[in-house]
């Protein structure tokens, strides 16, 4: 199985000759110190330019007219007294010439929805757009288009989407695709053999990206070719669907994205806005700004899926699993059939079980499309998996470390039991234990006070975080040691410039200082897919390593030439070049006469392929303690560890951020946030702002987080050694606190989030 | 976005009188709750007058009766953080920084926080609701997570404050000053409930200001307030409890017991007022008076957790007073 969603097909371009040494690296100089991040001060300051901040001489300032119904048909536009208003340069709706392009496609690739749709089947389908001379201007024109809507019944709770009266999304119903069936063994004779069985439903809620810079982009034409600053986590895939939609060629169309204010998986691909912006651009003549509101970005900018999970699990007295039964059903609202996708990886992965089967099924709803979020299904399919386990562990009265570590599974049993090329689970769950003092917190007495203390743990995986071929960087080096750095990669806030600068600064000993990097611009930076699927390190960091590698061999060979000593014999000693056996014999690069000649030496790496026949994933435990008021039904998270087997770590600094992020965002699932649709009445959304869609606050979420890095030497992966890291610190997080709240009360709560206003009840219940 | 409106920044209250006259002119105090409400086009305005500038309308001073005079106009933040409110009335210094988020508390003011509107979504947002002049509460057959559960109907939205209760229990007045001229009333008179008048909260007529708080003296009076919230930070009451009690001896004298967020306005809770006066409010009494505080309670499909909430906090609230009660 694939995270489709990450990555593109095609070949792998060529590896690069062996005679490059890529030998694992030993003792690293640079690669794993905590170095602070390479444009902290631009970020810090504010000099850094995000795409939200691109002012252009002439700019026009676009908005979208959004259907505010579910489902509606658009019976009449009429926009001339939006185009008579002052500022207004533009409105464009499926009417204008040009604008009526396909948007949606079903799985067979047939159009089933436009740019600017007749039909709307979601609360914020676009309907028009304006470009005007400033924002408010275009805000205002917005509203003097008048749309005469058929509003039509809806369907807006999942869960009820199957039945016969509900209303279809789509022409076919409401069933997105067959459901997904996996098997493997025997279920009927695993469950035979169970002594124990734990049977259980579970919900996740609905959770909204809402990264702090909301979508959209610049959009500028220079003749027939287009320019785009856009908010991305890649900017290639932007590159393609834009030509591909407008029908251009690739190379008339160049996508930027130097910053980018946070995405979670919602900005992998282009929107609409983006389409629209060099629409409106085109027929102006002007560039165009159109970013979404805040409203937009949480109104239909994607979501993480809720979830229905029913999950039964048979074990032996002694812990061994038999048979595990998974049902999961979700909805990707109007345009995605991916409301379960990966949803049941770890009950297929994660412990070992002969017995498993798993169904999956989507449907359709009018609301705004899933895009992934941060470990698409993980934390959905963990809220669930690791309850189960916690509660067997207790029916078993073993300790849920034990239970776990009872089951540890030695092969990628959902991808037919191939080997991994590294696996740290066991030690997640051991050295996480030990250094949380596990035993001890679970063995203290439970004080009979207001306020209970509980510690819980949850362990996890992640389908991805291999990353792969295609990605190509290029290192420049120059006559005076200093280095450019080129890759198309993005950074998405995860360090990504700064953990490419290290990997040069380890091959070529040049300081980090020295090292200028050129990336996300698909004019000028080499192809590298999307940021997403935690693969960018593994991913480019190969392709960068081998850059820097050449770069190196090509100085060397020069060298050789100079000294008279053979390139083997040879060794790179800051901006010198020694001979190995006879340090007299050195030459400093910018005197070795055929790098004067041509002043600056270019080094190009590939990805090469991954090993075959072999899965690599990153693991991971969680432990937390909790604070839970007996009378109310608060909980206060108190501390967490994150211990998590990426492979090596390249940046201490940046590493431990993506584990403190990640239980923030899982902390967030587990304890406050929801997307809340008027179901039943309007089927509009109803918590469309920050203080009614709830993030956790500073105050949410503990001071005291410890990053435990397992760090196991992965030989195989890929030619750095490093796994994904940016989703798997939040798959375990929501799983760990509801198991810290049943160690603390006694009480399981089987839906996120978890909070008073669930657990207020179910106390009062138990005590009455 | 924010529609256009004229402004105008008055520099007395004459001033700002003057221009207070027509439908649909708004006061502005610190903007922190009118300017979302403009820009979500909860209601409209043609001309804001800010009272920023207006002399005499920050401050706290002591009264000549022992009590203090809050300037309408004082942040949130200066009345968590005076040592006047502190000393006197705990509690109320607990509710002004129980609100919000340090960023509101500096800009937000205490008058702007009893008058400002409710945060009911479906008043809110794009939803033509009862309150709004529309056919319908939404609340009641819709997501009623955060709705009330007493004195609601025909709307069913919490009072959002958070010193409102708190200052109704301390049985605080407000000054009101209009073009027809000046009063002083009860916090007590000052709410209504959606039965009474469905489109506001409170009795003030277009272009009234409230000028000043008023604290009846403190002597013997112990206050706290207790809050339950989603989140940390920046998130409403899903139930919150204001206590003001004298006592002698450890026996209560007085008592004066306010919920928050569970009505459409400040609910006193007399029943558990009754329960706990002459008492010393021992273990039992505390539980049967939390229990008596739900009485009547009317919980739409959502909602229903407020009431062990209510319990919950009403029975600490009390035992915290009973523990603190020099013995
Ligand atoms: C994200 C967020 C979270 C919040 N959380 C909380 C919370 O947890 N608890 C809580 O209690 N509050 C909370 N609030 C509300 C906040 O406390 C209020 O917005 C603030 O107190 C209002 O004060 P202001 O001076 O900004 O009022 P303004 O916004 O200026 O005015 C509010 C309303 O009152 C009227 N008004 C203001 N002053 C006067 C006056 N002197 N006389 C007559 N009418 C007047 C205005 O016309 C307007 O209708 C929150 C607000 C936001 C935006």
């Amino acid at each position: 199985m694939k995270a489709a969603d990450y990555y593109l097909d095609g070949p792998a371009p060529e590896t690069p000759e062996p005679r490059q040494r890529q030998d694992r690296w030993g003792e690293t100089r640079v690669v794993g110190r905590p170095l602070p991040r390479v444009d902290a001060y631009e970020r810090v300051s504010g000099s850094a330019v995000y795409p939200s901040d691109v002012q252009l001489p002439g700019m026009l300032h676009a908005a979208i007219l959004r259907s505010p119904h579910p489902h509606a048909r658009v019976k009449r536009v009429e926009t001339s007294r939006a185009e008579a208003m002052p500022g207004v340069r533009a409105v464009i709706t499926h009417q204008t010439p040009g604008a009526d392009i396909a948007w949606y496609t079903d799985r067979e690739g047939a159009t089933v929805g436009h740019l600017f749709e007749a039909h709307c089947r979601f609360e914020g389908e676009a309907v028009a757009a304006v470009a005007a001379e400033s924002p408010y201007q275009a805000r205002d024109a917005l509203e003097a288009i008048e749309v005469e809507y058929e509003v039509l019944p809806f369907t807006s709770d999942y869960e009820t989407a199957l039945e016969p009266r509900a209303p279809a999304v789509r022409d076919g119903g409401n069933r997105a695709s067959e459901p997904g069936v996996y098997e493997r063994g025997d279920l009927a004779a695993g469950f035979n053999a169970a002594e124990v069985v734990v049977e259980e439903t579970f919900r996740t809620p609905c959770e909204l990206h809402t990264p702090l810079e909301p979508h959209g982009c610049v959009a500028r034409w220079d003749g027939n070719r287009l320019t785009v600053w856009e908010s991305t986590q890649g900017v290639y895939p932007v590159q393609s669907r834009v030509a591909q939609v407008l029908g251009l060629p690739l190379a008339n169309v160049r996508v930027i994205g130097h910053y980018v204010g946070g995405g979670f998986g919602s900005k992998l691909r282009p929107g609409k806005y983006t389409v629209i912006a060099a629409l409106l651009a085109r027929q102006t003549g002007r560039p165009v700004r159109l970013f979404l509101s805040r409203e937009e970005t949480l109104l239909c900018a994607g979501n993480r899926p809720a979830n229905r999970m029913r999950l039964k699990v048979g074990a032996k007295r002694d812990g061994t699993l038999t048979a595990i039964e998974f049902h999961g059903l979700g909805s990707g609202g109007a345009y995605s059939g991916s409301g379960t996708g990966i949803l049941d990886w770890q009950v297929r992965d994660l412990y070992r079980c002969d017995n498993v089967r798993c169904t999956t099924e989507n449907v359709y709803i009018h609301a705004g499309a899933q895009r992934p979020m941060r470990a698409p299904g993980h934390p959905q399919c963990s809220w669930a998996l690791e309850q189960v386990m916690d509660e067997l562990a207790d029916r078993l009265e073993l300790d849920p470390v034990e239970l776990r570590l009872r089951n540890l599974a030695s092969v990628s049993q959902g991808r037919g039991g191939i080997p991994y090329t590294s696996n740290g689970f066991r030690e997640c769950l051991e050295e996480g234990a030990r250094t949380f003092g596990w035993l001890a917190a679970r063995s203290r007495a439970r004080s009979e006070d207001d306020l209970a203390r509980g510690v819980g743990m949850a362990g996890g995986l992640w389908i991805a975080g291999a990353g792969g071929p295609p990605s190509t960087a290029i290192v420049k080096y120059f006559a005076d040691g200093s280095v450019n750095l080129n890759l198309g990669a993005s950074d998405i806030g995860t360090g990504t410039k700064t953990v490419m600068a290290m990997v040069v600064a380890e091959e070529l000993g040049v300081p980090l200082d020295r090292i200028q990097i050129e990336h996300a611009d698909t004019a000028t930076t080499q192809f590298a897919t999307a940021s997403g699927g935690s693969k960018t390190v593994p991913t480019d960091a190969p392709a960068v390593r081998a850059a820097a590698l050449d770069c190196h061999n090509q100085l060397l060979d020069m060298a050789a030439e100079e000294l008279a000593v053979a390139p083997s014999e040879l060794k790179l000693d800051g901006d010198h070049v020694v001979a190995v056996g006879d340090p007299e014999k050195r030459v400093a690069l910018r005197e070795v006469s055929d790098f004067r000649r041509r002043q600056v030496v270019v080094g190009i790496g590939y990805r090469g392929p991954n090993p075959e026949g072999k899965a690599t994933c990153p693991f991971a435990a969680q432990f937390c303690e909790v604070e839970v008021n007996r009378r109310t039904g608060e909980v206060r998270v108190l501390r967490f560890l994150g211990a998590h087997d990426s492979g090596r770590v390249m940046n201490r600094a940046t590493y431990d951020n993506q584990v403190y992020g990640g239980i923030v965002m899982g902390i967030g699932l587990g304890l406050t946030e929801r997307r809340v649709l008027d179901t039943g009445q309007t089927g509009k959304m109803c918590n469309l702002s920050w203080h009614d869609y709830k993030i956790p606050t500073a105050l949410d979420v503990p001071a005291d987080v410890t990053s435990l890095p397992i760090e196991t030497e992965d030989v195989e992966c890929n030619t750095v050694g490093a796994k994904g890291l940016g989703e798997p610190v939040t798959i375990p997080t929501a799983a760990a606190i509801a198991n810290a709240v049943y160690n603390a009360t006694g009480i399981r709560v089987w839906e996120a989030p978890l909070n008073a206003t669930r657990l207020a009840e179910l106390l009062a219940e138990r005590e009455a | 976005m924010l529609p256009n409106f004229a402004y105008v920044r008055a520099r007395t209250v004459e001033e700002a009188l003057e221009h207070l006259g027509g439908e649909d002119t708004r006061v502005h105090a610190g903007g922190t709750d009118l300017l979302g409400c403009l820009r979500d086009r909860v209601f409209a305005a043609d001309k804001v007058v800010s009272l920023r500038d207006v002399e005499g309308l920050t401050g706290i001073r002591r009264a000549a009766d022992g009590g203090l005079v809050l300037g309408g106009l004082t942040t949130l933040a200066e009345v968590s953080r005076s040592s006047e409110v502190r000393g006197l009335y705990p509690g109320l210094a607990q509710a002004a920084s129980a609100v919000a988020s340090p960023q509101l508390r500096n800009q937000g003011t205490l008058a702007g926080n009893l008058c400002q509107r409710p945060r009911c979504w479906y008043f809110r947002g794009e939803f033509h609701c009862a309150k709004k002049g529309g056919a319908q509460c939404y609340a009641v057959g819709g997501q009623n997570r955060y709705h009330a559960v007493l004195g609601g109907g025909p709307c069913y939205i919490v009072h959002p404050s958070d010193t409102a209760p708190m200052l109704l229990a301390l049985d605080a007045a407000v000054r009101i000053v209009g073009r027809a001229g000046e009063r002083a009333i009860k916090l007590a008179e000052f709410f209504v409930l959606p039965e009474v008048e469905l489109a506001r909260e409170n009795v003030l007529a277009p272009g009234e200001i409230v000028t000043e708080i008023l604290l009846p003296p403190a002597p013997g009076l112990y206050s706290s307030y207790r809050k339950v919230r989603e989140r940390g930070a920046w998130d409403f009451a899903l139930a919150s409890v204001a206590l003001a009690l004298r006592s002698i001896g450890g026996r209560v004298t007085q008592a004066s017991v306010v919920l928050g967020g569970v009505a459409p306005a400040p609910w006193r809770a007399e029943a558990v007022e009754r329960a706990i006066v002459g008492t010393t409010v021992d273990e039992k009494t505390a539980r049967d008076a939390a229990a008596a505080a739900v009485e009547g309670a009317e919980p739409l499909e959502w909602n229903a957790y407020k009431l062990p909430l209510i319990r919950g906090i009403v029975e600490e609230s009390l035992r915290r007073f009973h523990d603190y009660q020099p013995s």
